[in-house]
């Protein structure tokens, strides 16, 4: 991935291979994650691509991408950290493959440009139309997110641990926030986003690079000004453990324990601390998978995943609901395992290969390699997979063990099954 | 030995096909990647119920749920030494399925991709059951069943199956449910290795850069000649009609999901022919409920749907419908707006479906499946998919190119009937 800085602002990083029969195209915008803005840069995408200028509908917008041979695209709502990231992530066959000689990319480059900057307005706005029914979209979505009961549950941990932080407010916002927002607002919420927000652009493919470098530059033209500076807010220490309990007309019960990592993308240890997430619950030969799940059966899932910006760690599981203390107290042991230095030669050697692999194939993986990238740049991590590797293979168990005991629990977050 | 090569030069992509000595058909397709990926399947799914080999008196009846079980099983050795672990020696990264006609062995490397291809095949030509181990499996398994239980998804995709279909076994849940899988004993999980997993029922997928010596060497070292053996599969008769109009269950839920399916009988087919037909099944569904048509347009905006929207032609062996899936404030309204738009096809279907649009649609169901060649696993797991179906991946591409809209009208015509309609929705508590 080679990067190149188009403005103070904004970079684009293009990975050229002609090994897809795809070109993959994301834009990133990161802004700080902020209670008063949150819900209007969520409802973004959702009402820049409902119609433009040029394609002043959904079904114009659509018909187009039909055109180019079915080209695609999303807009995608993250958070990293303390920060909301809008993304725009889109993908198109290459050209070789149409049946006629056509330009599928530049016609995929010129429709963003028209849907991110050249916005369906009237009398200075949105279209009332196009705002009232994302909101009500956005808040049906919100309110969705209870569907997934496994995503659910770490949702709930998340905010429960996190309810006093910036990283506590939800990247999609609020159904309060949501229900206040008009044409109007949206619009100058619009023009802020725009005016403020990092930019970094991903392409994965084969392009003539100064065509797009051109055109990426050209899309980005009116934009001046300077990065946000951000410093991400890391909690380390835990005063006691928040138990939280809730109950809903499921069968399985769903437990979540958040633990405060103290290891962040931004460390130069993070990748001891990889390491020991991948030997903890991070794969099937896992701690956590060989014995909550294997050993005593309690469990299909049993799984560890880190916010790397925020330094959190997430172990969720699905389990009967009598089974609670014992599926708790085993992901405690197995945690103090580690901390204790009991790592066998072989699950240390397997959690090496794991990542290894995972590093290696990222390069086949346009969208996942895109993503990784752009979480490393916003924490000025210079990483490329191979550098990532590198690092993996000179850990010791000593460095494993040694990040380990900076895990500690914060919250216990159970959603209990019961029958109403 | 033989290997025979295949190529389509248009979209640049080639396999090499040899059957192994042991009777497994292999397909090795070569590709520039770094990631390895090989798929090891057995045509056995969660619809063979009823089954005997030709050497077997009697048909046996085995436990619903017993192919996933199976599936879960195989992951365990004689030696004690989990598969997943023998895999982490080297690396990869590995997994399976289950589905409906099919249990299917994966895994993915960048790196000793020989030492885990042996595994692969090692580990699902070895089966081990105990009762002990049996056991274990239960609760692993009861709570994967537990958790399916509360997924909304599954629940409103496997009621639609139980409308649709009356006595087809495709309307029984993959993994059983905690009662049935109680009765699974390792006899009868070894009875169903020993119909299921023989060589001439198998086959295996590779795609990565390799090539089909280097894979037939690994087959030599694991695989034995194996006496063949011929499989019967008893399925019950299913009428043409569907079985429920309507199925509707309670669950946490934000508002009502939908699943409307419309029954094709024009089954079992295979070869060119299944092809064909998913070809135009693909380019009807894309042409009436696609985010750029008529349909999903004017029901966006009238909030009857969300941009969850979606439809696709499922099928499989011995069954197939199409499924129109979704969330909806209201799942009534939205069926009849399905039944009215398609009748308004029946009436009109040449004003309603320009020359100009087919092309487009064309090209576009083309493009999705020209860009499927782009991930070793995409093509690993298709090509297996359409095998088992007698159909090749490779040709898929220019029969989508080749279908002319008076097929696709016939196709149209004869399926998407009132009558073929059912509807499963999952309603808030």
């Amino acid at each position: 991935m080679i990067r190149e800085k188009i403005s103070d602002r904004i970079s684009l990083n293009i990975s050229q291979t002609d090994k897809f029969k795809t070109n993959f195209l994301s834009i990133f915008f990161s802004v700080p994650l902020e209670y008063e803005n949150a819900t209007e840069y969520a409802l973004l995408p959702k009402v820049l691509l409902r119609g433009s200028g040029n394609y002043p509908d959904m079904k114009s917008i659509n018909r187009r991408m039909d055109q180019l041979y079915g080209a695609n695209m999303s807009g995608v709502v993250l958070k990293r950290g303390e920060r909301q990231v809008i993304g725009f992530m889109s993908g198109c066959l290459c050209n070789k493959y149409a049946f006629e000689k056509i330009d599928i990319l530049k016609g995929l480059t010129d429709l963003i440009n028209d849907l991110l900057f050249n916005p369906n307005l009237c009398n200075g706005a949105f279209l009332q139309s196009y705002v009232e029914s994302e909101k009500k979209n956005h808040i049906d979505y919100i309110k969705s997110l209870k569907n997934n009961k496994n995503q659910y549950a770490v949702q709930r941990c998340r905010e429960e641990m996190c309810k006093n932080e910036a990283y506590g407010i939800s990247e999609y916002g609020s159904i309060e926030q949501t229900e206040k927002v008009t044409p109007e607002s949206l619009y100058r919420a619009y023009k802020n986003f725009i005016s403020v927000a990092d930019i970094d652009v991903f392409f994965v493919g084969k392009c003539d690079k100064d065509v797009l470098t051109d055109d990426i530059k050209k899309m980005f033209s009116s934009l001046t000004g300077s990065r946000i500076s951000f410093k991400p807010q890391i909690i380390t220490s835990v005063s006691g453990v928040n138990t939280v309990t809730e109950e809903m007309n499921i069968n399985q019960g769903k437990l979540t324990l958040g633990f405060r990592s103290g290891t962040t993308i931004y460390d130069e240890d993070y990748s001891a601390f990889s390491l020991f997430n991948e030997i903890f619950g991070g794969s099937p030969s896992s701690k956590l998978f060989m014995n909550v799940r294997e050993k005593l059966s309690l469990c299909y899932y049993c799984s560890s995943s880190p916010e790397a910006h925020k330094g959190l760690l997430f172990v969720a599981s699905g389990i009967e609901v009598e089974n609670k203390e014992k599926a708790q107290q085993e992901i405690l042991n197995q945690l103090e395992e580690i901390q204790n230095g009991n790592i066998t030669d072989t699950e240390f050697d397997s959690a090496v290969k794991s990542l290894i692999n995972a590093y290696s194939e990222l390069d086949d993986d346009p969208y996942s390699l895109s993503l990784w990238y752009y979480g490393r740049f916003l924490a000025g991590n210079t990483d490329t997979p191979e550098t990532a590797i590198q690092k993996i293979m000179s850990l010791t168990k000593e460095d494993v063990i040694k990040v380990s005991r900076n895990v500690v629990l914060d919250t216990v977050y159970f959603l209990k099954g019961v029958n109403v | 030995m033989n290997y025979t090569l295949k190529e389509n030069k248009k979209i640049n992509e080639k396999y090499y096909y040899f059957k192994h000595k042991s009777g497994l058909d292999v397909f090795v397709i070569p590709k520039d990647l770094g990631t390895y990926y090989s798929v090891f399947g057995t045509k056995y799914g969660s619809i063979d119920r009823t089954f005997k080999k030709d050497t077997d008196k009697e048909f046996i009846t085995v436990p619903d749920g017993i192919a996933h079980f199976l599936e879960h099983k195989l992951f365990e050795n004689e030696d004690g030494v989990d598969t997943f672990s023998r895999y982490a020696e080297y690396g990869a990264s590995a997994n399976a399925y289950t589905s409906s006609d099919k249990t299917a062995y994966l895994f993915s490397c960048t790196e000793n991709f020989k030492e885990s291809l042996e595994i692969l095949l090692d580990f699902v030509s070895h089966p081990y059951f105990t009762k002990q181990t049996v056991d274990k499996e239960q609760g692993i398994i009861s709570q994967e069943i537990r958790m399916y239980e509360d997924n909304p998804n599954w629940r409103v995709y496997f009621n639609l199956l139980r409308a649709l279909y009356h006595n087809h076994t495709v309307r029984i849940d993959t993994a059983g449910t905690v009662e049935s899988i109680s009765k699974i004993t390792p006899e009868i999980l070894y009875d169903c290795y020993n119909t299921f997993y023989n060589p001439g029922n198998m086959v295996l997928c590779v795609s990565g850069k390799t090539t089909p010596e280097e894979v037939e060497a690994v087959c030599d070292k694991v695989l034995k000649e194996c006496v063949p053996v011929k499989i019967e599969r008893k399925y019950e008769d299913e009428p043409a009609t569907v079985c429920q109009k309507n199925i509707t269950e309670k669950l946490e839920v934000a508002f009502p999901l939908f699943s409307i399916g419309i029954k094709d009988n024009d089954v079992p087919l295979s070869g060119k022919a299944l092809m064909k037909k998913q070809a135009e099944h693909d380019i009807i569904l894309e042409k009436i409920f696609s985010k750029s048509g008529d349909f999903y347009n004017r029901l966006y905006n009238e909030g009857l749907i969300n941009n969850k929207f979606s439809c696709g032609y499922e099928r499989g062996i011995s069954f197939a419908f199409a499924d129109i899936s979704g969330e909806s404030r209201d799942p009534e309204k939205l069926l009849s707006e399905v039944e009215k738009e398609l009748s308004g096809y029946i009436e009109n279907f040449d004003l309603l479906f320009s020359d100009e649009d087919f092309e487009t649609v064309k090209r576009v169901v083309y493009s999705k499946n020209v860009q499927e060649w782009g991930s070793t696993e995409d093509i690993a797991n298709i090509f297996m998919d359409f095998y088992f179906m007698d159909g090749d991946m490779l040709d898929y591409p220019d029969i989508v190119a080749s279908i002319t809209k008076q097929e696709v009208k016939e196709c149209f015509m004869n399926t998407y009937k009132k009558d073929a309609i059912a509807m499963s929705v999952i309603l808030p508590r």
